[in-house]
């Protein structure tokens, strides 16, 4: 993929009026994260970092957002959603149970752990477990699909658009306090929001964005 | 000093000769109705007056165009118009000659003009919006008023140059009409407008300030009284309304200061001037008060030399 | 300004010691009467959002003594409010609650707030009246149930909130019976609403900018909004009206008590049929507050709870509830959209999220359905855009991540439509406890068959407008929902309502409800400015009945 917004860096705002102090702490805090997991075991990590890497794929020009660690760190530190499903077990056991019941379909179908397959395979598996197709006995009474919407899908989704690499990739612009925006109309931006590439502008937007600040 | 005139503008048929002077109304230690200073001084405070008006559009047509991106080149033209109807002003006003000058009416009918094509095209830009001419629009696009005031600097410099372009000595007339009574009609016309805008945009702003009522109510009774002075006896004392114009000149700049504060008074202030200067009070907007106040005084020395 | 971060709003109570934090500066506290657990105050509150803040405010000044507990902490929104969707699901009733039934609802953001002010923390600020005859749409309209309410009354009612919330609207509202200007001007639309008014007036159909509780200039101590995007993650600027920086600044300067991160768990009930006080546990210890009368306004699913909660062996299901009805009717309100891609850079994460909207439908009594909704433009930031991706279409893996590329030039319409209130969808007690120690509540939901054909007819309309404005790649958003109503219903009669029209229990007569839950029907827009005209009624009739005593 090629990038739409050449150069933008939501980060190069940090110590404009877009950002303020609470909000610099709170995204220093997550960029500084722990990468180790803390709650999960080491088989349930590989586990994890396999799924985040299919539900998730990242650039390879650029580091990634370390979604398993945000994982952990979301259950380490309890964070609740404000609801469960009557049919799901509270989110700590939801995980632990779902990646065991994963690597276990994968010993079964393939006889390798989910890590140990190839991406299509794990791709494979994965749209099985959306579509409620992973009934074996590790799943308990947790619905498949369940555990696929409500804790697979937000909780790694919801990590990686918190993160400051993926406001830059879709162009967002990032924390806006106590300045927020001007220009409102269609197709306007403001110096300090990030430029689009259009066809054969790549290097003007490139510019535009070395001056977003 | 005929070899002062120059090529005759357009609108040079206008002037009707000022009736032959005649030799008898030099009457020395006295100013005379017919003082040949009279016209120049008048022009000058006019040349000023439109230099005021200018400034005041320059500045602001910057902010608002840069806040509009110059998404089309046409958005710098009031900056190029603004800036040479300020340069005519500032020339005009330490000029002493009795006569017009061509640079100056071009610069001045580029103003009016300009002035005029852009009321056009913002209200085009108003009307073209889903809602058309509704309130919405009227607060939020493109401001109508403010090209207006183009007008009015041109107006005002093309009234300058009318009013220095009379035989030395003649009772200054523009199209035949006594020029202080024309100036005062045309500034009273002015101050409206004026009002107008700063009407719309104060309710825009909900009134909120209690100041805010300032400029609806002081330059309105200006207009008033200024439409009486075109109109009323020549002889009558206006110290009121010299004072009162003075008072409404003095608003001009005072409402910069309050839109100063304003701009502060939004979030994150000064600090966060990118986007407070382009969203709070526009800060050069209300001197054009000024510039017409300053060209009311002007009218009404005129009046009162001309025809006292 | 200077930024001072204070200690965590959560560490421990703000609101002790005769201060309280000052909402409008930072590190700075104003006074605040403070009154013993053994002093018998007139009111106690439980709640200090949409309905319950407004009632603290005007019966303190009304000269009652008020204490008003909130469950959540006593936020600076200078100092706590990050720009960040993730830091501020701090704003959100967080703990556990168990859904079920043919269409569990999603709790957290969408429909709960935990705070001081409650959810106008973090609502959207849409700030809308009811169509008149939804106070009588059963009689009139032939579906639902009547409110015991006037519209004429509340109408009255209506133009006192939008004056105390300082409105932003518009002129001349299109539908309806006449209304006063708003008190603020509309706010400038975005790129988003702009495509709204096209796509309505492609349809012929009318559109106005939103009426929004942010300032479009500045007032009191609040700077005007500067567009920043992130309203439903709290307000650092304080353009918000929200409770947190009106009617609670309000309560403090007339003397009532705010207690925060104070969990009220049971009503007590005195042998003479009457509440004695509350318990309720702050600072990790359990303690009692003496009142002569009691308000519980936690909205749709802690307000049941706490009542259900309250039972006796005299009350054994619960209190106020002879009807049975404590907990049924639970409402939501459908909140579908319709998503599509534009040519244009549209950039919806600016300005608040819904500046435009058309009511059409609510006042267009032509449809194979009954009930209304409204629609209003979209700006849903990363995060939650994610989630509508994920949730709606199914994507995950690469697919996703070029899906969301499309950001930037994303447009949307998402409707508020009413659905019908029906005894199944309740709220109860569940076995399992939370941090507290109490039973936390079970949220039961299916739709009926009318809510299903108004969501699909509103569907259908959304996605007819945008077309007619060119978007392309439309997709259709159908299981979100929002709102909540009902659980506590107010109507004519103690066997078919849980309160009267005064919001006063019809078992016990020093009880009373004062929040969304008293909705008898939920109506097609967004409910909050009807909450607190409610509460500003309540408190009006409080004084009456106390002139005549009658309390």
């Amino acid at each position: 993929m090629t990038e739409l917004y050449p150069g933008y860096d939501v980060l190069a705002k940090r110590w404009t009026q877009s950002w303020n102090e609470q909000t610099r702490a709170v995204i220093d805090a997550r960029l500084a994260a722990p990468r180790e997991p803390i709650f999960f075991t080491p088989d349930e990590w590989r586990c994890l970092s396999a799924v985040c890497d299919r539900i998730m794929p990242q650039a390879e020009n650029r580091p990634p957002v370390p979604l398993a660690a945000y994982v952990d760190l979301k259950l380490r530190e309890g964070f609740l959603d404000g609801y469960r499903y009557a049919a799901m077990p509270p989110q700590d056991e939801a995980w632990r149970r779902g990646l065991a019941a994963l690597d276990d379909e994968a010993m079964r179908l393939h006889a390798a752990r989910f890590h140990a397959l190839s991406t299509a395979r794990q791709d494979h598996l994965l749209s099985r477990m959306q579509r409620g197709e992973l009934n074996g006995t590790a799943w308990g009474a947790m619905p498949s699909a369940l555990f696929f919407a409500h804790r697979v899908i937000p909780d790694i989704t919801h990590a990686y658009y918190a993160h400051p690499t993926a406001w830059n990739e879709i162009g967002f612009g990032g924390p806006a306090s106590p300045r927020g925006y001007v220009r409102m109309a269609l197709d306007r931006r403001d110096p300090w929001e990030a430029a689009e590439a259009k066809p054969g502008e790549e290097e003007r937007a490139r510019r535009e964005n070395d001056r977003v600040g | 000093m005929g070899a002062g005139f120059v090529e005759p503008a357009p609108w040079r048929s206008w002037r009707v000769r000022a009736s032959p002077t005649s030799q008898k109304t030099r009457v020395p230690a006295e100013r005379t109705p017919w003082d040949p200073d009279v016209a120049v001084r008048a022009g000058r405070r006019l040349n000023r007056a439109s230099g005021t008006i200018a400034a005041s559009v320059l500045l602001d047509s910057a902010i608002e165009h840069y806040r509009g991106s110059f998404h089309n080149k046409a958005m710098f033209a009031p900056l190029v118009s603004s800036a040479l109807s300020l340069l005519a002003g500032l020339h005009g006003s330490g000029d002493r000659r009795p006569r017009p000058h061509p640079a100056r009416d071009a610069a001045y009918a580029s103003a009016a003009l300009i002035g005029i094509i852009g009321t056009a095209f913002h209200i085009y830009n108003v009307g073209k919006r889903p809602g058309g001419f509704s309130f919405q629009n009227l607060f939020y696009s493109a401001p109508i008023g403010a090209p207006a005031a183009l007008i009015l600097s041109g107006m005002l410099g093309f009234l300058a140059e009318r009013v220095r372009d009379n035989a030395p000595g003649t009772k200054p007339t523009i199209a035949g009409l006594a020029a202080g009574r024309v100036v005062a009609a045309g500034v009273a016309v002015g101050l409206l407008g004026t009002v107008g805008e700063a009407g719309l945009l104060h309710f825009r702003g909900a009134y909120h300030d209690p100041f805010m009522f300032l400029p609806v109510t002081v330059p309105p009774f200006a207009a008033a009284l200024m439409g009486n002075a075109a109109m009323g006896s020549a002889r009558k004392p206006r110290g009121f309304t010299r004072w009162w114009l003075r008072l409404t000149a003095v608003l001009g700049f005072a409402g910069s200061g309050f839109h100063i504060m304003g701009v502060a008074r939004n979030m994150g202030g000064w600090r966060n001037w990118r986007q407070n200067v382009l969203n709070g009070p526009p800060i050069p907007a209300p001197p054009a008060f000024t510039g017409l106040a300053l060209a009311a005084l002007a009218a009404l020395s005129l009046i009162e030399d001309q025809d006292g | 300004m200077k930024t001072i971060v204070s200690a965590d709003p959560f560490a421990g109570p703000r609101a002790t010691g005769g201060r309280a934090p000052d909402v409008f500066r930072a590190g700075a506290w104003v006074p605040m009467r403070q009154f013993d657990d053994s002093e018998t105050v007139d009111f106690v509150v439980v709640g200090t959002g949409a309905g319950g803040a407004p009632l603290i405010a005007r019966l303190a000044e009304g000269g009652f003594s008020v204490v008003g507990f909130d469950a959540g902490p006593y936020f600076r929104p200078l100092e706590d409010f990050a720009s960040d969707e993730m830091e501020q699901n701090k704003l959100y009733w967080n703990d556990m609650r168990v859904v079920d039934g043919a269409n569990p609802l999603t709790m957290g953001g969408k429909n709960s707030g935990k705070a001081v002010g409650g959810s106008t923390v973090h609502f959207a600020m849409v700030s809308l009246r009811f169509r008149p005859e939804w106070f009588k749409s059963h009689s009139v309209l032939g579906y639902g149930v009547d409110w015991p309410l006037d519209w004429r009354e509340m109408w009255g009612y209506y133009t006192k909130a939008e004056r105390a919330l300082s409105i932003s609207g518009p002129l001349r509202y299109p539908w309806g019976p006449k209304r006063p200007a708003y008190p603020y001007r509309a706010h400038e639309m975005n790129g988003a609403a702009v495509l709204l008014a096209k796509g309505c007036e492609a349809m012929g159909i009318s559109w106005t900018p939103t009426p929004l509780a942010t300032v479009s200039a500045p007032h009191g101590a609040s700077p005007p909004c500067v567009y920043r995007g992130f309203c439903r993650f709290g307000c650092p600027t304080n353009a918000k009206q929200s409770q947190l920086v009106t009617f609670v600044p309000r309560a403090l300067r007339a003397g009532a008590e705010i207690r925060d991160l104070a969990m009220v768990a049971r009503i007590e009930m005195g042998s003479a049929g009457r509440a004695t006080g509350v318990h309720y546990i702050r600072e990790g210890r359990w303690r009692f507050q003496r009142a002569r009368n009691v308000v519980v306004a936690g909205y749709a699913i802690e307000t049941p709870r706490l009542l259900l909660a309250s039972a006796t062996n005299r009350y054994s299901n619960g209190l106020a509830n002879s009807s049975g009805l404590v907990g049924k009717n639970l409402m939501t309100q459908s909140n579908q959209a319709v998503f599509g891609t534009m040519q244009e850079e549209v950039r919806w994460y600016k300005g608040p999220p819904s500046l435009a909207i058309t009511e059409h439908w609510n006042y267009d009594d032509e449809k194979n359905f009954v009930g209304g909704y409204c629609w209003m433009a979209q700006g849903p930031l990363p995060i939650e855009w994610a989630t509508i991706q994920t949730g709606s279409r199914g994507l995950w893996g690469q697919a996703l991540r070029d899906e969301m590329a499309k950001y930037n030039h994303q447009v949307g319409l998402k409707m508020v439509g009413e659905m019908l209130p029906n005894e199944a969808n309740r709220v109860t007690l569940a076995d399992e406890t939370d941090q507290y120690g109490l039973k936390v509540a079970r949220v039961t939901y299916g739709w009926g068959d009318n809510d299903k054909a108004l969501i699909q007819h509103a569907l259908g309309q959304m996605q007819t407008s945008l077309e007619a404005v060119g978007a392309r790649e439309i997709f259709r958003q159908e299981d979100d929902t929002n709102h909540l109503a009902g659980t506590a219903r107010m109507g004519f009669g103690a066997d078919t309502s849980v309160i009267n029209s005064d919001c006063r229990s019809w078992d016990v007569p020093n009880l009373w409800v004062c929040d969304g839950s008293v909705f008898p029907t939920t109506g097609g827009v967004n409910p909050s400015l009807t909450i607190t005209a409610i509460a500003l009624r309540t408190a009006d009739r409080i004084k009456a009945l106390a002139a005549r005593g009658e309390l």
